[in-house]
């Protein structure tokens, strides 16, 4: 099942421009995409250069597309390289230094306790990237963790295998691998 | 009870424990609205501050062999409308019955 969370319907007028937009995080050893080429080069700052600073109009149904997909095809590629390149990934609200939500907290403070670098992405920077999530992967809210490409669980799951010891077995592979 | 029309005027915790418990035969439900705990954080700031986020413990023979992610996609599943009107987040706790009680009394006494 495929999730589309419009709360909020947002009117489709994406315009494809070559300036940047806002930098959805910063974190040294991160990704580069652009528009154009796609390519990823390692050591650079995470940023859509899609221009997402469209204001989102909240308006009703009956004037806007209700429930189109957010997960462009550019998107998905961009989230596919993304989680193939980083072995942890967490989508979470604020950043690593300044979590913005209690659950995604509990993830960031468990993988820091764990000392296992991580790629952390603000989903609160852009909505497309928030409700495009959510398609990708099958899953409504937020945080969001992967590990080797695969999609771990939310809070609730990460503290789990945290306290069973699961958490820190997968880390573990991962980083020998 | 007449649930005709009467979903719509229902609290969101008693639409949840609704369709979690006819979907999934619970033999534990325990549903709590934990909103205010929340209230004001930046991603729900300007909505509004009521019936945003709960905790749900299931206990359900339903979630037999599946995996901790798997479970948690059916309870987000059931409650799809709820997370397009104004549900912000679930904590969930989902168990099968031996889950909760490893040790079953092979002496039925009661």
């Amino acid at each position: 099942m495929s999730w589309c969370s419009c709360a909020k319907p947002l009117t489709l007028q994406l315009q494809l421009q070559s300036r940047p937009a806002s930098l959805i995080h910063s974190h040294g050893g991160g990704v580069t995409v652009t528009t154009s080429s796609m390519s990823i080069r390692p050591s650079s700052p995470l940023v859509f250069t899609h221009n997402f600073h469209f204001q989102p109009k909240l308006k009703r149904a009956s004037t806007s597309i209700r429930c189109s997909s957010a997960l462009t095809p550019q998107l998905k590629s961009t989230l596919d390289k993304v989680i193939a390149t980083n072995k942890v990934v967490l989508f979470m609200k604020g950043t690593k230094d300044f979590p913005q939500c209690g659950f995604s907290n509990t993830v960031v403070q468990i993988l820091k306790s764990l000392n296992v670098p991580f790629e952390a992405i603000n989903i609160l920077e852009n909505d497309m990237l928030r409700q495009g999530l959510k398609e990708y992967s099958s899953w409504p809210t937020f945080p969001q963790l992967y590990i080797e490409g695969e999609f771990f669980g939310g809070c609730d799951i990460t503290v789990e295998a945290y306290q069973n010891g699961q958490l820190q077995e997968l880390l573990e592979k991962a980083m020998l691998s | 009870m007449s649930s005709r029309g009467a979903a719509a005027v229902l609290s969101r915790a008693s639409r949840i424990r609704s369709k979690l418990q006819s979907a999934l035969e619970a033999t534990v439900l325990e549903v709590d609205d934990v909103s205010h705990q929340h209230a004001g954080h930046a991603a729900v700031r300007g909505s509004s501050d009521m019936e945003t986020h709960f905790n749900v413990k299931i206990v359900s023979p339903k979630f037999e062999g599946q995996s901790l992610v798997k479970r948690h996609r059916i309870v987000y599943d059931l409650l799809a409308d709820e997370l397009q009107s104004g549900l912000h987040a679930l904590s969930i706790v989902a168990k099968t019955p031996r889950e909760t009680n490893p040790n079953p009394n092979p002496n039925p006494a009661d």
